[in-house]
């Protein structure tokens, strides 16, 4: 899995990220630590309001279960009792999904969590640690393809989202943050996902780490200026 | 104003049972867990038994069959309860003019590209129904989060477990004809064909209608007294309805079926066919085929640490004879069938499965935002879940 | 949660003087429209404008439903133009309610869907019975003013870019040809309306205003997100091509002088046509960039397209 992404691109937000990976191309911005709403607010934490906004026509329920699932991966990842009653609100505008909405979120889950951390990582958010999230798929003769399109989503007999938080340089994994799994698999080709997820995601962590430092750099560069 | 100079002895407050969960919801699992059992005084790796009602609701039940003028249009249902908790499923349906299906028919000369298109595309073969879960809580209003995530969660399941067929959704259509005498009769051509061996079918051609129409299922899930999460319920309790649902026949009118209308509007006009209303027929229905292999039944499990201190804590109670618990090492435990409170707000490690009876999975969430998920964890929880499915797929009297 | 952006005294008072100097803080001068970046992406109908930092994605999409009963031969068109937290903070998820956000909104869907720049006659299928439902979802990304500006141009950019897959009609029966299949058809789009919003500053009193000679209020074209704050008036004209006003819409504010609205009108006219012309040239652009994979396809695959 390959993909471009750029950071810091908003001006009216305090993080942000584009990614483009294949058809799918997501922007995502954070804002926070800001004040909350009465009922958002956490006496210890930081409140998180993920919102994700389809390409096409309203969020609905199945922008809904992505945010779940978003929620799901950044909750453990974020330090959130850093930030005791404040907000950080996450939102991700899918600007192509890359997918057949109707039937697939694969692509957008996994590339939204990707966004969402390089758009943290910008907003300067502390985070406990690193994620990398792929999509997967197998096809109907059982072969595991990573970072499927649409027509292998469609061919696929199950696909599947694995995300991993990965501590010590993107080198180690921690724990399996995500696995989303639909259609029809069995015991062994999910522990195939498991081990040949591992080790795309540690590739793809390093890949992340790298866009970070560059614009790191970039940015110590024009300070210096 | 009294002098504040007395000394104030402070003892330990201590609370019943009931109050402390609801205090200290963590503290009190991990109590709990540390004796070997859970809040609810089940075992770790032990379900909630489910009781189910089938079909008890629905149109095309037997007993109900007999009340003539049954308004009930339900075609499916389920009232299933498990520990404390009540769902219940009915199934309604809708019938839509199909607009894809029309391409086998017509030759438009272009088939061999259509198949290739089609082939690619399995998944679209097979459909899913519309499920809304309302977790009733004692007040009205928006649905909340947890309503629409496993409304959605559902509704993805079941597609691509591949359960509904799309052809099963198919209308056969009846028509309906009334001779000189005035006496309307439904005909299915379908049945007529049974019944002499034949081809009867080339009289009704000329009236069949060219368009086609499938069914589409809706199904409204409610959950009473809700005491943990509720998408295990609701996927099973969904099973066992759908395997208890029959569609009605549907017909058209044969007067209708050659209906021509001309619409003038802006000094420009059009004629409209059609427009003739598909019924359903109150009496005669079809079971709903699935994909029977695919049926597949839910369980979910929960990781959690057992917290040594706490561990530590009852041992010297009960005067334990291991001197040295190890302090650094971290016992985590699988809890099968999460329920209650203190379990649903201190467990953040989840495993949730749905699979069929062969142990192939359909549908399997890991989300890992706690305890550490290791492969023997998923493995245990695999081996649970089988047994768990092959005990509910019994439930269901065939 | 929704936050309204306040500015600075000393900040306000510096851009005002600065306007009053003949300045604007960006350098450019009071007619002057930002330049106006045009991009599409792989799809038909997606394009995303920026303008300064301000920053618009437009999403064209479609489908085939029933027309509306006593509409049987127009198909439907909607635009969507729902603001989130991405913009900027001052816009609330799901609450677009707020003043401001509902008259984007209603200017936009006046200028473009109104004035009948699109053909939904063109969308009919089967009268009465079939029609294509076209949907422009406009999403606004980063928000530096001129919001009404930006998502007119993308909107119409969007339409113009788009293209429906092809049918063909058996009757009752309407067959959707795939777009790998059959070339889509691009829809039919009557003229090209574009909005200029102008901004008015009044440096003198409200009263040397209403009942003065002197007509001192300034005029800017294109205003910035501070300048949108701080103005006294706006006044939007939407123009196209053939010197045809379809709307001009000054909701309240700093009252202006009737001559000049003449003026602002022929200065709008000028940015239109600037404007419209760089939507043919990029259009044109992408046009032969795609057009190279189609020459590619039709010598592998002998079919005739029509």
């Amino acid at each position: 899995m390959s993909f471009q992404a750029e950071t810091g691109i908003l001006t009216q937000v305090d993080g942000s990220s584009q990614i483009q990976s294949q058809k799918t191309k997501i922007f995502c911005s954070v804002t926070g630590p800001i004040e909350p709403k009465a009922r958002q607010e956490l006496p210890t934490q930081l409140a998180l309001e993920i919102i994700v906004r389809p390409s096409l026509g309203v969020p609905n329920t199945r922008e809904k279960l992505i945010e779940d699932k978003l929620r799901a991966v950044f909750t453990p990842l974020i330090t959130r009792y850093l930030y005791p009653r404040q907000l950080c609100q996450i939102t991700l505008q899918i600007l192509s999904s890359g997918e057949s909405e109707q039937e697939f979120t694969q692509r957008e889950v996994a590339n939204s969590i990707n966004a969402t951390l390089l758009a943290l990582i910008d907003a300067g958010i502390a985070l406990n640690s690193m994620c990398a999230a792929i999509s997967l798929a197998i096809s109907s003769d059982d072969k595991l393809i990573m970072d499927p399109n649409d027509e292998q989503l469609k061919a696929a007999k199950s696909v599947h989202v694995l995300a991993l938080e990965l501590v010590e340089s993107s080198t180690v994994v921690k724990n399996v943050l995500l696995l989303d799994s639909y259609g029809d698999f069995n015991e062994k080709q999910l522990f195939d996902i498991l081990e040949q997820g591992e080790i795309s995601l540690l590739k793809l962590g390093k890949e992340i780490r790298s866009i970070v430092e560059s614009k790191i750099i970039n940015s110590n560069l024009i300070i210096q200026k | 104003m009294t002098d504040v100079e007395e000394t104030v002895e402070i003892q330990p407050i201590s609370f019943p049972p009931e109050v402390f969960a609801r205090i200290s919801p963590e503290l009190s699992l991990q109590r709990h867990l540390a004796l070997g059992l859970r809040p609810s005084l089940r075992r770790f790796d032990e379900f909630r038994d489910i009781e189910i009602n089938e079909d008890s609701l629905s149109r095309f039940n037997a007993s109900h069959m007999m009340n003539e003028d049954s308004q009930n249009n339900i075609l499916g249902s389920n009232v299933l309860k498990c520990g404390k908790t009540f769902v219940i499923t009915s199934i309604t349906g809708g019938i839509i003019e199909d607009t894809s299906t029309s391409l086998d028919e017509v030759d438009i000369g272009e088939k061999e590209l259509l198949d290739i298109v089609e082939q690619e595309d399995s998944l679209n073969k097979y459909t899913s129904v519309y499920p809304v879960v309302e977790v009733e809580r004692g007040r009205v209003g928006a649905c909340t989060d947890e309503e629409m995530t496993v409304s959605q969660k559902l509704f993805d399941s079941l597609l691509h477990s591949r359960i509904i067929p799309k052809d099963s959704l198919k209308v056969q259509t009846g028509i309906r004809t009334t001779d000189e005498n005035g006496v309307s009769q439904i005909i299915y051509p379908d049945e007529v064909n049974n019944v002499d061996g034949n081809d009867v079918d080339d009289s009704y051609k000329h009236v069949m209608p060219r368009k086609k129409w499938s069914y589409v299922l809706y199904a409204k899930i409610v959950v009473y007294s809700r005491t943990g999460p509720v998408f295990d319920m609701c996927w099973n309790s969904l099973m066992y309805a759908l395997q208890s649902t029959r569609l009605p026949r549907a017909f058209i009118d044969e007067r209708a079926t050659d209906l021509k209308m001309t619409v003038r509007m802006k000094g420009r006009s059009t004629t409209i066919r059609e427009a003739y209303d598909i019924l359903c027929d109150p009496k005669k229905s079809l079971p709903l085929t699935l994909n029977d292999s695919n049926l597949a039944y839910a369980s979910s499990f929960g990781i959690i640490d057992l917290d040594p201190e706490v561990a530590l804590e009852e041992a010297r109670k009960q005067e334990d004879k291991q001197e040295d618990v190890e302090m650094d090492k971290i016992d985590s435990i699988l809890l099968a069938d999460i329920d209650t409170e203190a379990e649903e707000s201190s467990i953040y490690s989840t495993i949730s499965l749905i699979n069929n009876l062969k142990g192939d999975f359909k549908q399997l969430s890991i989300i890992g935002a706690g305890s550490r998920i290791t492969p023997n964890m998923i493995r245990n929880a695999i081996t649970l879940s089988k047994c768990r499915s092959q005990d509910l797929s019994q439930k269901i009297k065939k | 949660m929704a936050k309204e952006i306040e500015i600075s005294n000393s900040e306000s008072k510096f851009l005002l003087e600065a306007l009053r100097q003949n300045y604007r803080l960006d350098g450019r001068s009071f007619s002057q429209f930002r330049d106006v970046k045009i991009a599409f992406g792989d799809e038909y109908g997606d394009v995303t404008i920026e303008m300064g930092k301000t920053k618009v994605h437009c999403r064209i999409s479609c489908q085939i439903t029933q027309p509306y009963e006593d509409r049987p031969f127009e198909g439907l068109f909607l635009i969507s133009t729902e603001n989130s937290p991405m913009a900027g903070p001052q816009f609330e998820n799901g609450n677009n309610t707020n003043e401001d956000e509902v008259l984007i909104a209603r200017i936009i869907e006046k200028a473009v869907r109104r004035s009948g720049a699109l053909d939904i006659e063109g969308l009919c299928i089967v009268a009465g019975s079939k029609c294509w439902a076209v949907r422009a979802d406009v999403h606004f990304l980063n928000c530096d003013g001129g919001f009404i500006d930006a998502s007119c141009i993308a909107v119409m950019a969007g339409l113009l870019h788009f293209r429906k897959p092809d049918i063909t009609v058996h009757g009752e029966q309407v067959i959707m040809h795939p777009v790998d299949e059959r070339e889509p058809v691009p829809l039919g789009i009557l003229h090209v309306p574009i909005c200029v919003t102008f901004s008015f500053f009044n440096p003198m009193d409200t009263e040397e205003n209403i009942k003065g000679d002197t007509n001192a209020e300034i005029t800017i074209i294109d205003a910035t997100l501070k300048e949108e704050l701080l103005r006294d008036g706006v006044l939007t004209v939407t123009l196209n091509k053939n010197r045809e006003v379809v709307q001009v819409s000054k909701a309240g504010g700093l009252p202006m002088d009737a001559l000049s609205l003449m003026e602002c009108c022929r200065k709008a006219y000028a940015i239109t046509e600037e404007i419209t012309d760089k939507i043919t040239y990029v259009l044109k652009k992408d046009e032969k960039r795609r057009n190279k994979f189609a020459d590619l396809l039709t010598s592998e695959n002998a079919r005739e397209t029509s």
